[in-house]
C-alpha cells in the first residue's frame, strides 16, 4: 500500500518537473519575443570574419619596438576572442582616447622574428538618412574643434583648395546634404582612383587629378572643415578572405549628432559596408617601428558563417530583461567561442541519448560524442574523426604490447595515456610541417577527451575482445557525426545562444525519454522473429 | 524479406506481438532499477557477498577455499593451493565467465588446466595479481576467490562435453519467468556466455524439458561441435534446480534478477545471481517474456 501511495508522489512530481520544463522555457522565450520585441532576424547565422596581422622584423642585435592600432568594439563592430602569439616581444596594449593602441618591444633581436595578433570581427552595414533641409550649424561644443581646424596633410584653408571647394559646393548657404553630396560625387567621379599605398595629402590629390583612398579622404575632410562640418580620418581594413598587405582609409562627417561614413573610392556615401573593419581615428600610420629591422606586414583574413548573440546583447538594454546573461560572461572574458560549445553540449548530449535508448546503438560512454563531436570544432569533422581513430588504434596496438610483457594494470594504463599523449603531440607537430593546420588544432582539450577513451577502449578491449571494441568504435563513430551535425548546425547555435531557456526543454525530452519504454530500433531487428513471424 | 513485408501489411499484428517482447528500456525502468534497490546491487556483483547472504539462508554453493585480496597473501600461493587437488580461481566481481581459471590437477611442479593448458606457480600468481588489481571487475581493485570445482552431472556433461553448463533462471517476485541452459562451445572458448558464443537451449519451466536451441543468431538443434540433438531432453533434478532459484530470490531483497545454476551429480549449486540478465533469452525461447512478468506481477498485486 505504501508503495502505491509512493509511486503516486513520484509520478506527480515527475509530471510537475516536466511540466515546468516545458512551460518555462516557453514562456521565457515568448516574453522575450512578444513583449522585449526580440528581432527574430536575430536567429540568421551573420558573418564573421577572422583577422590576423602578422608583422616580421629582422633583428641585428638592436632593441625593436613595433606599433600599430586594434579594433574596438562599438555599436557597429565587435571583436572577440583576440589572441597575441609575439613571440620575443612584450606586447603592451592601451586605450588612447579612441584608438586602441599596441606596441611590442624586444631587447637585443637577433635574426628573423615576428608578432602574430588574431581577433575576430562581427560587423553591421550601416545606412544614415541625411534630413534634406538641415543647414550647417554655425558653431559646434568645444570637444569638436579638434575635428574643425587644418593639419599638415589637410590644408584646409589653402586657397587652390578653397577656390576648388567653391566651384563645387557653389551656394552660398549650402545644406548639409547638399555640400556632402557634392563633395562626396566631385571626388567619387572627377578624381580618379590610383592604386597607390604612399602617403598623398589634400592639396597633392586635388593637383594631381588623381589619388589613392588616403588623399581623397584628406581633401573630403579639408574641404568638409572648410565649410565648418567637423570630419575625421578613419583607418580600416577591408575584409575579403585572403592575405593582403592594403589598409584603407575613408571619412566621417559629424551630422546631426552622429559621426556619417563616406568612402570615395568605393562610393559609399553615408554609407559604411559590413566588411569594414574600423582600426583607428585621426590622420594616424597605421604601422610604426624601429628603423632598419626590415620590416614586413600582412593581413590574413578568413570568413565564415556564425549565430549572433549581439541580438541578445542589444536587447540587455530593456529594463525588463533579466534574461540577458551574456553581459557576465564577456565581463570576465569567456570567448563566445568556449560559450558556444557549452551550450551545445547537452544537444550533443541529447542526439546521443536517442541514439542508444531510441535507435540502440553503443557507444563509448553517454557524453564522449558530444565532447569528441566538439573538440572536433577546431578540427574539422573530418579530422577529428581520425583523431578519435588513431586514438583507439594506437591505444589497442599499445594495450597488446604490453600485454605480452605481462604488466600490470595501472602502470599499463599510465603507459598507454603517455603514448596517446606523445602521438596527439606528434600529430600537431607534424600537422604544422605539413602545413594542415587543422591537425594543429588537436590541442589540450582533446587530448583530456581521448586520454579518457583510451582507457575506455582499453578496458573493453579486455573484457569484451577487440570484435566488440571494433563495432563500438564504428558505431560511437556514427554518433559523434550525427553530434557534429547538430552542435555545429548555425541553426541551433543561433537557437540556443538566442534562446538559451531552451536547454529547459532539453532536459524535458530528456525527462521524456527517460520514461519511454518502447522497443529500439536494433532489438526490433535483435527480435525480429519474434515481433515478425505472424505464427506468435 | 518476407517478414519484413509482413511489418508494412499487418502492423496491428506487428505491435500485438511486439508487445509480448521485453525491451531493454522497459527491463531497466520497470524491472532492473524500480524493482531492485540500487544499494543492494552488490549481492549480485560480488560473489564473496552473495555467498554470505545466500550460504546462510541454505542456498547450495560452491565451497570457498580461500580468498585474497592483498598482494602480500600471495606469497605461500604454491603451499596453500598445493592442498587442493582441483579448483577454480575466480574474479569476486568479474561478468561474462571472465578471468576464471579452471585447474583439474597437478602436472609436475605444475597446474593442469581443464583445457589442457599449463599453470606455472607464477602464472597463476600473475593471475591472481591482475584480479586483485581489478583487470577483470569495472571497478579498481577486486579479490581473488578460490572455490571448489564443480563436476557436472552425467546427462549435463553428454550435452556440454566443452565446459561447464549453467541454467540460467529469471527470477520475478520470487518467480521463476523463463529459463534457459547456457553450453561453452569451441567458439566461445568454453565460456557459458551466450555474446562470446555459447549455445543457448531453452527450458520449459513446468516440465523441465528442452525445446529450442540457438547458437550465434541461429536456430539450431543439435550441438555445434558434438553433434548431440539438444531438444527434447528432460533436465536432471528440475524440481530442485527451481526450488534452489526460489529459495535464492527469496533470500536476498532483489526481486528481479537472473539466477545461474549449475547441476552436479548430486544435485544443484547456485554459481551466482545477476541483476542485470540479458535479453537474449527470449530469442533462445523464441518467446517474449513480458506476457509472463505481467501474468506474475498483477498476480502480486491483487495479493
Amino acid at each position: 500500500m505504501a508503495d502505491t501511495k509512493n509511486d503516486n508522489k513520484r509520478r506527480s512530481a515527475y509530471l510537475l518537473v516536466l511540466g515546468i520544463m516545458v512551460l518555462l522555457p516557453m514562456s521565457v522565450a515568448g516574453y522575450k519575443l512578444y513583449v522585449l520585441d526580440y528581432p527574430l532576424a536575430g536567429l540568421i547565422p551573420a558573418p564573421s570574419y577572422n583577422v590576423e596581422v602578422s608583422m616580421q622584423v629582422d633583428g641585428h642585435g638592436e632593441d625593436i619596438n613595433l606599433h600599430t592600432y586594434l579594433p574596438r568594439s562599438d555599436s557597429r563592430q565587435t571583436v572577440d576572442n583576440e589572441q597575441n602569439n609575439s613571440g620575443v616581444f612584450t606586447a603592451e596594449i592601451k586605450t588612447e582616447q579612441l584608438n586602441r593602441e599596441a606596441s611590442w618591444t624586444a631587447e637585443n633581436v637577433r635574426g628573423p622574428q615576428s608578432v602574430l595578433y588574431a581577433y575576430s570581427v562581427r560587423a553591421r552595414h550601416v545606412r544614415f538618412n541625411i534630413p534634406e533641409d538641415l543647414a550647417i550649424p554655425e558653431s559646434y561644443p568645444a570637444a569638436l574643434a579638434g575635428y574643425l581646424i587644418a593639419e599638415p596633410g589637410i590644408q584646409k584653408d589653402d586657397p587652390e583648395i578653397n577656390a576648388a571647394l567653391r566651384s563645387i559646393v557653389t551656394a552660398e548657404k549650402p545644406t548639409i546634404l547638399e555640400a556632402v553630396t557634392r563633395i562626396h560625387r566631385h571626388l567619387q567621379d572627377n578624381i580618379a582612383n590610383r592604386n597607390f599605398s604612399g602617403y598623398t595629402d589634400a592639396l597633392t590629390a586635388l593637383k594631381l587629378g588623381e589619388a589613392s583612398c588616403n588623399g581623397k579622404s584628406r581633401l573630403f575632410v579639408a574641404m568638409a572643415r572648410k565649410l565648418n562640418l567637423p570630419a575625421r580620418l578613419v583607418g580600416g581594413l577591408v575584409m575579403q578572405a585572403g592575405s593582403k598587405r592594403t589598409s584603407h582609409q575613408w571619412v566621417e562627417v559629424y551630422i546631426n549628432g552622429h559621426w556619417v561614413p563616406f568612402d570615395t573610392i568605393n562610393d559609399h556615401f553615408a554609407e559604411i559596408p559590413a566588411n569594414f573593419l574600423t582600426l583607428y581615428y585621426g590622420d594616424q600610420v597605421l604601422f610604426k617601428h624601429t628603423a632598419n629591422v626590415n620590416f614586413q606586414y600582412f593581413f590574413k583574413v578568413s570568413k565564415q558563417l556564425v549565430a549572433q548573440p549581439d541580438t541578445q546583447s542589444a536587447l540587455s538594454q530593456s529594463m525588463l530583461n533579466v534574461t540577458n546573461f551574456y553581459a557576465f560572461f564577456e565581463r570576465v572574458g569567456i570567448s563566445q567561442n568556449l560559450l558556444t560549445i557549452l551550450l551545445m553540449l547537452p544537444l550533443g548530449a541529447l542526439v546521443t541519448v536517442v541514439f542508444r535508448n531510441v535507435i540502440g546503438l553503443e557507444t563509448f560512454g553517454t557524453f564522449l560524442p558530444a565532447l569528441i563531436a566538439s573538440a572536433a570544432r577546431d578540427t574539422g569533422l573530418l579530422w577529428g574523426m581520425v583523431g578519435f581513430l588513431s586514438i583507439i588504434l594506437v591505444s589497442a596496438v599499445v594495450r597488446r604490447a604490453l600485454d605480452w610483457m605481462q604488466l600490470l594494470h595501472s602502470p599499463k594504463m599510465a603507459i598507454m595515456l603517455t603514448t596517446v599523449v606523445i602521438v596527439m603531440m606528434a600529430i600537431t607537430v607534424g600537422g604544422v610541417h605539413m602545413g594542415l593546420f587543422e591537425l594543429a588544432h588537436m590541442t589540450l582539450f582533446p587530448i583530456a577527451i581521448l586520454a579518457i577513451t583510451a582507457e575506455r577502449v582499453a578496458l573493453m578491449e579486455s573484457e569484451q575482445g577487440g570484435m566488440k571494441v571494433a563495432k563500438i568504435t564504428f558505431m560511437t563513430l556514427i554518433v559523434i557525426a550525427a553530434c557534429y551535425a547538430v552542435m555545429e548546425s548555425l541553426f541551433m547555435q543561433s537557437l540556443i545562444l538566442a534562446f538559451p531557456e531552451l536547454l529547459l526543454a532539453v532536459v524535458a525530452i530528456n525527462l521524456w525519454l527517460g520514461k519511454w519504454i518502447g522497443i529500439r530500433v536494433m532489438e526490433f531487428l535483435r527480435f525480429r522473429r519474434l515481433i515478425l513471424d505472424a505464427a506468435k | 524479406m518476407r517478414s519484413l513485408l509482413r511489418f508494412f501489411t499487418d502492423l496491428e499484428g506487428t505491435r500485438e506481438r511486439a508487445a509480448k517482447v521485453l525491451s531493454m528500456n522497459r527491463r531497466n525502468l520497470h524491472f532492473v532499477y524500480t524493482r531492485n534497490d540500487r544499494k543492494d546491487f552488490p549481492i549480485a556483483d560480488d560473489k564473496l557477498l552473495a555467498k554470505e547472504v545466500l550460504v546462510p539462508a541454505g542456498v547450495r554453493m560452491p565451497e570457498t577455499y580461500r580468498v585474497y585480496s592483498y598482494f602480500y597473501e600471495l606469497n605461500d600461493l604454491e603451499k596453500d593451493l598445493g592442498a587442493y587437488h582441483d579448483f577454480v580461481i575466480k574474479p569476486a566481481q568479474g561478468s561474462g565467465g571472465n578471468g576464471i581459471i579452471v585447474i583439474v590437477g597437478r602436472k609436475g611442479p605444475d597446474w593442469l588446466g581443464i583445457s589442457g593448458k599449463v599453470y606455472t606457480a607464477f602464472d597463476l600468481q600473475k593471475h591472481i595479481t591482475d584480479i586483485i588489481y581489478g583487470v577483470y571487475s569495472h571497478d579498481l581493485g577486486d579479490k581473488a576467490v578460490i572455490e571448489s570445482r564443480i563436476v557436472q552431472h552425467p546427462v549435463m556433461a553428454e550435452l556440454s562435453p566443452l565446459g561447464l553448463a549453467d541454467v540460467r533462471v529469471i527470477m520475478c517476485d520470487d518467480e521463476p519467468v523463463m529459463s534457459m541452459t547456457r553450453i561453452p562451445t569451441r567458439q566461445s572458448e568454453g565460456k557459458a556466455n551466450l555474446h562470446q558464443g555459447a549455445l543457448g537451449v531453452a527450458i520449459d519451466i513446468a516440465t523441465g524439458m528442452t525445446t529450442n536451441g540457438r547458437f550465434l543468431g541461429q536456430p539450431i538443434d543439435k550441438h555445434p561441435d558434438s553433434g548431440i540433438p539438444l531438444v527434447g531432453r528432460t533436465m536432471p533434478y528440475w524440481p530442485e534446480i527451481i526450488a534452489l532459484a526460489r529459495k535464492a530470490a527469496r533470500a536476498v531483497p532483489l526481486k528481479y534478477l537472473g539466477v545461474d545454476i549449475s547441476i552436479a551429480p548430486d544435485g544443484p549449486l547456485l554459481l551466482e545471481i545477476n541483476v542485470r540478465p540479458g535479453l537474449e533469452i527470449q530469442n533462445v525461447n523464441d518467446r517474449g517474456m513480458l506476457p509472463k512478468l505481467q501474468e506474475i506481477t498483477q498476480h502480486g498485486a491483487a495479493r
